[in-house]
């Protein structure tokens, strides 16, 4: 079973740990600077993609991506979940790194910003190439470092302000709508809140009736809307949602109380989502592109790997930077249902391309 | 025998607690909890006290209901059942992989249904075996059991979410009899079903009797083990159906459908006066315990209460609505753990 | 139903084997000889005493006779037939059943279901209970004894004694098994009871004698005497001899069982000579509770104040409270001068207080804790190790007080609770002893479910302390000790402390005395 043998590497993992924190500290001296030249043979490679939960659609459409680029370069991308246990992810980092390091080339999802921090600091000692995406404290600097390749992420308070625009748009430019917020201490929930807040001080007509937390989760959403639903009844005429899954919970909440004319907006585009706006029951979301993400962390670190690119060639301001997010409403949904990962995207010279500037 | 011995007597067997007469007090004190608490939020909040935010507050309340079922008979016999989430998650994928969806060409239907209820039972009698042949403290087996659910649930959910497109399912979270959703009556029927075993069933009645001393049934000659793997069983059937509900009200098949019912319905049996030991307690405590954690978060988001202030507001007045009922109980020096 | 009270005794089976007969049994446990080949004769229609210190036996006797222990050696006859009693079950298909010392009831379900646990029969169908059926099942158990408990209160809302009944009831259930008269185990039955309590207990015992055979144990020889009509005593494993309770004394069986002739002379210890200290050590002025009104007591340096009363009287609360382990409402305490806060136990440990509580294995000791770190629990004891606990320093503080109580322990990392009782409370009270400023013990039940020698120790104890000037206030486990142990003692009648009597070594009160003032 998939499932159980992943656990017992977990397992395993615990017990290299100890061993493993030690025997870094040795592993300075050969490996580190000499590998930041960065000549590794393609065939040397390995590719480790890293997230919470396969269970996730995103981030299972992420690992596509990783597994995607990995063809590409006539490789295979090693898979790992860690169910959003922070021990967990740092023990499999740990276990990773007690191997062999010189051409490992790790795009990892870090649980949260405390996380990212070992993460780095134990790449940067066995010369492991390494890409993170999302979260990162933000006084820990990427240039500081020469194996920590780049942190790529998204504005989420761009994300919240387009769909905060595309729903007043929905509603006619004036009405009462709620929001569901995230998880109330994650960065993502602070900045999208606050690009929808810029989105309502833009639109004076709309209404913000009530906001209220459900945690990214689906099925709390759906409690929560239909107790807002009976709270504000008809006043409601749109819903922002922080993310897709409680936009769906909405959903479910608007067809159980038989409401059909609130539009519902999200972000992170999953398939559900794509297909609700296709039939029209939501109205719009924007897309991180999972599997891009999968695949352009793999990308960077091996063209490092291989000295295609040297780290210093990549300029500061790619060293952190946001990524160009979609806005997806049913005008261009057919685009985003079977996402295509365009080959020359993962190109060398081509990495940076996304870019919408240094992270702020 | 003489007069002094007599006294004697008395001076020698003095003392020892006197049977409790504060029984009806502590039984009492969730419901006084329950409609003090409606009463204020009635009070403060015009929307609170319509009828469809009551109806609303029974539908919302469904699920949780039936998981609390399960695990009240669990905490009856002193154990603990950590494997909800598990359980309901490979039912609700289960089911929503045997009915009529987005995945494959199953159309089973009720079948389905049944079918995800079983797997819930059977993955529920893993951990009571586990518990009785191995000796594993419960706390341990269930949670193993949770995670070989939640296994089970990524493997069949293979990267891609299955919708359900059966009607009959998806019905039962919108079609409503007398105002209520049909799920609501789900967990109405749990209710009365539950409440019949702990009263009439020798299953039920052992349930309390293993949490009141154990030792005492094997004294008498009755085989525990049987029965606690009986109780794992049918609380992994009610974990089973709240899976295949959760499926219902969502319209899709989620792993995650069951993340933090375990915990949720501990608590809700808990504040509703079933001690974790054991041997107290019983199915309507729970529904009156599932019923207020319920009203508490309605009626915290009716009345506006900030969400960055819910959490920690409803962690306090369940801590104060459980110190008030049980402060006729309380004495001096006693232990809690 | 096999039973009836009506129908005379004897008409049932011809009287020639007896109903339970013991050869020679012998049971070993690693190091002990627990059983070295007892004999034992339990007649018809007979109520037979078990009379013995700890560790005679009894207990191990008592579970072979009911398939909990498997003799090494020996054999059991039921009726003339050798029996082999491999379980509980076993045993009650031949008519042996036992009402347990601690009591074998779910306190949670109704005496209906107690009585009938484990074989339910017509109560269940297909799983699914009948409560008209289970409670008339019953009812009969209960109308074999007389008994008017309704059956279905639950079991922890009944008193003691109806507790008991519930007992005897669920015991005779097995005369469902067999068509014999049945033979029932009373072991400590009355540990729990009041005395009323014990005179309907004692009531029952006689008519189960109609058409059963009981055996009866119990530590308190005089109950011994008053209810059965043959004692046999064991004394190390074997059986010494029996005496038929008519004739027999106290002091006699007390022979038997110690094997010399036991001796009360430890009660009558003077007390110390008094030091000319103006005022008591203790001066307790109308202290209010709960149960208690208006108290007051003064305790000298070097004295032991007895407290007797009835159950109710109030003198177990005024113990705790002057430990602040119970709530007051009005009154002061002052402890060689000083006023004492009574709001919590620690005060009351920082003024140099000690208390033996009454259920020393739920209160007075950590069981599994060893005997070292059991010694230094409290704040005193703790103050001689340290914050952290500096474990030599800790050992020899503990074995100096090993020594010196003589209590016997393999080492002073033991578990507690392999101790016997007698060196359990040694080290119950080593723990007030240890920091060396004690300067009042509150004794609870200092002896209690202690045997005869583990008693005197206690005693001898109890005397050096009071020569040393430490003040004691004493509940004794009964009128002779208060009497023996005290230099004067307080009675308390309904809250309240209504007379005091001298008790010095040289005029002794009698219990009469006391009980005149007590009731």
């Amino acid at each position: 079973m998939k499932f159980t043998s992943r656990h017992t590497a977990a397992a395993i993992g615990v017990t290299l740990a100890a061993a493993t924190l030690t025997g870094c500290t040795e592993e300075v001296g050969g490996g580190g600077p000499a590998a930041a030249a960065g000549a590794c043979d393609p065939a040397d490679i390995t590719l480790v993609g890293q997230v919470r939960n396969e269970s996730n659609p995103y981030e299972a459409a992420w690992l596509d991506g990783g597994d995607t680029f990995a063809e590409q370069v006539g490789l295979t991308q090693q898979r790992l979940t860690y169910d959003g246990d922070s021990t967990r992810q740092q023990e499999q980092i740990s276990q990773l790194l007690a191997g062999d390091t010189e051409c490992l080339v790790m795009n990892v999802l870090p649980n949260g910003d405390s996380d990212t921090p070992p993460i780095v600091e134990g790449a940067e000692e066995a010369g492991a190439y390494l890409v993170t995406q999302w979260n990162k404290p933000a006084d820990l600097n990427v240039t500081d470092y020469d194996h920590w390749l780049s942190h790529i992420t998204y504005d989420g308070v761009e994300s919240g302000r387009q769909i905060g625009d595309a729903l007043a748009e929905a509603i006619g430019g004036s009405g009462g709508v709620i929001a569901l917020q995230g998880v109330l201490d994650t960065g993502a929930a602070k900045d999208r809140f606050a690009g929808f807040e810029e989105s309502l001080a833009a639109n004076p007509e709309v209404e913000l009736l009530d906001d209220q937390t459900a945690n990214f989760s689906r099925a709390e959403a759906l409690e929560v809307t239909k107790t807002l639903l009976t709270k504000h009844g008809e006043d409601i005429e749109g819903i922002w949602a922080a993310n897709d899954d409680m936009a769906l919970g909405a959903l479910e909440a608007l067809e159980q109380a038989g409401r059909t004319d609130v539009a519902v907006v999200g972000i992170d585009a999953v398939p559900d989502a794509l297909t609700a706006i296709e039939e029209g029951t939501m109205t719009a979301t924007v897309s991180s592109d999972g599997p891009w993400q999968g695949g352009i962390g793999l990308a960077i670190g091996y063209c490092v790997a291989t000295g295609e690119l040297a780290v210093e060639d990549i300029a500061d301001e790619d060293r952190a930077w946001f990524a160009e997010q979609f806005l997806i409403d049913q005008d261009n949904v057919a685009d985003f249902v079977s996402p295509e990962i365009t080959e020359s995207d993962f190109a060398c010279d081509n990495l940076f391309s996304r870019s919408q500037g240094a992270m702020s | 025998m003489t007069s002094p011995a007599d006294a004697d007597l008395e001076v020698v067997h003095a003392r020892r607690p006197r049977p409790r007469r504060g029984v009806s007090l502590r039984d009492a004190g969730p419901p006084v909890a329950l409609v003090v608490v409606f009463g204020i939020f009635a009070a403060l909040s015009p929307g609170f006290r319509t009828l469809s935010n009551v109806q609303n507050v029974l539908d919302a309340a469904a699920v949780l209901t039936v998981v609390t079922c399960g695990i009240t008979f669990v905490l009856m016999m002193g154990s603990i059942d950590l494997s909800a989430p598990g359980i309901m998650g490979a039912s609700a994928i289960a089911v929503a992989l045997l009915v009529a969806n987005n995945r494959n060409d199953n159309d089973y239907g009720l079948l389905g249904v049944v079918l995800a209820v079983l797997l819930g039972a059977g993955l529920g009698c893993l951990s009571g075996l586990a518990l009785v042949t191995l000796k594993v403290p419960s706390f341990m087996t269930t949670l193993g059991i949770s995670a070989v659910g939640l296994g089970v649930a990524t493997l069949m959910f293979a990267g891609v979410q299955p919708n359900v497109s059966d009607r009959m399912l998806a019905g039962l979270a919108v079609e409503r009899f007398l105002g209520l959703a049909h799920l609501t009556w789900i967990a109405f029927a749990c209710v009365l079903v539950g409440w019949l075993v702990q009263r009439y069933s020798r299953l039920g009645r052992y349930a309390f009797a293993i949490g009141g001393a154990e030792e005492v049934l094997a004294l008498s000659g009755v085989r525990v083990a049987p029965y606690k793997v009986a109780v794992f069983t049918m609380a992994g059937a009610f974990y089973g159906l709240a899976g295949v509900m959760v499926t219902s009200q969502l319209g899709a098949g989620l792993v995650q459908a069951g993340r933090g019912y375990d915990f949720s319905a501990i608590a809700a049996a808990v504040v509703g006066g079933t001690l974790l030991i054991g041997g107290r307690g019983g199915i309507l405590h729970s529904a009156v315990g599932v019923l207020l954690v319920t009203v508490l978060t309605n009626g915290l988001v009716q009345v506006g209460v900030s969400p960055y202030w819910q959490g920690g507001v409803q962690g306090l007045i369940v801590v104060a609505a459980v110190a008030a009922a049980v402060i006729p109980q309380r004495r001096r020096n006693q232990v809690t753990k | 139903m096999t039973t009836n009270l009506t129908r005379p005794p004897g008409q049932r089976v011809p009287a020639t084997a007896p109903a339970l007969e013991v050869r020679g049994l012998v049971k070993h446990y690693p190091g002990v000889k627990a059983l070295d080949g007892v004999d034992l004769v339990v007649r018809r229609n007979e109520v037979l005493g078990l009379a013995g210190e700890n560790g005679a036996g009894k207990s191990t006797l008592l579970k072979a006779l009911v398939g909990l222990v498997r003799p090494d050696a020996g054999e059991i006859w039921v009726r003339g037939e050798k029996v082999r009693l491999g379980s509980i079950a076993d045993a009650a298909d031949h008519g042996i059943g036992m009402v347990f010392q601690e009591q074998s009831l779910v306190p949670n379900l109704t005496a209906a279901e107690n009585i009938v646990l484990g074989s339910e029969g017509p109560g269940v169908r297909h799983g699914i209970y009948r409560w008209n059926t289970m409670r008339r099942l019953a009812q009969e158990q209960l109308d074999k004894i007389g008994s008017h408990i309704d059956p279905l209160a639950r079991t922890d809302s009944l008193s003691f004694a109806d507790r008991q009944m519930v007992e005897i009831a669920k015991v005779l259930r097995i005369e469902e098994r067999t068509s014999h008269p049945p033979v029932i185990i009373l072991d400590e039955p009355t540990s729990v009871l009041e005395s009323k309590e014990i005179e309907t207990l004692f009531t029952q015992v006689r008519r189960l004698r109609e058409f059963a055979s009981v055996v009866f144990v119990s530590h308190r020889l005089d109950e011994v005497l008053d209810v059965c009509d043959r004692v046999a005593v064991l004394r190390g494993g074997r059986s010494v001899g029996e005496v038929p309770a008519a004739d027999a004394a106290p002091a006699e069986l007390h022979r038997m069982m110690i094997g010399s002739t036991g001796s009360d002379d430890h009660y009558h210890g003077a007390a110390a000579e008094r030091p000319d200290e103006p005022r008591p050590r203790l001066v307790v002025r109308g202290l209010s509770g709960r149960t208690f009104r208006d108290v007051d007591l003064d305790v000298h340096a070097g004295e032991i104040v007895g407290i007797v009363g009835v159950h109710g009287s109030g003198r177990e609360d005024v113990c705790r409270a002057l430990f602040g382990a119970e709530p007051t409402t009005a009154g002061e305490v002052v402890l060689d001068g000083a006023r004492l806060d009574l709001s919590g136990t620690r005060a009351a440990c920082a003024a140099g207080i000690g208390y033996v509580p009454a259920e020393r294995k739920t209160e007075g000791m950590v069981g599994p804790m060893s005997v070292a770190d059991n010694m230094t629990l409290t704040k005193q004891g703790s103050r001689c190790t340290g914050p952290v606990v500096r474990p030599r320093k800790q050992a020899k503080l503990v074995d100096r007080w090993i020594e010196r109580l003589s209590i016997r322990t393999p080492d002073r990392g033991t578990a507690i609770q392999r101790l016997s009782g007698g060196n359990q409370q040694k080290v119950v009270l080593a723990r007030w002893l240890v920091a060396g400023d004690v300067r009042l013990l509150l004794l609870d039940h200092p002896t209690r479910g202690l045997d005869v020698g583990a008693r005197s120790e206690v005693y001898r104890l109890l005397r050096e302390l009071a020569g040393q000037g430490v003040a004691m206030v004493l509940l004794a486990d009964s009128l002779e000790e208060a009497i023996g142990m005290s230099d004067r003692i307080v009675v308390m009648s309904d809250g309240r402390a209504t007379t005091e009597v001298a008790a010095p070594a040289d005029g002794k009160p009698t219990p009469l005395d006391l009980v005149k003032e007590m009731v």
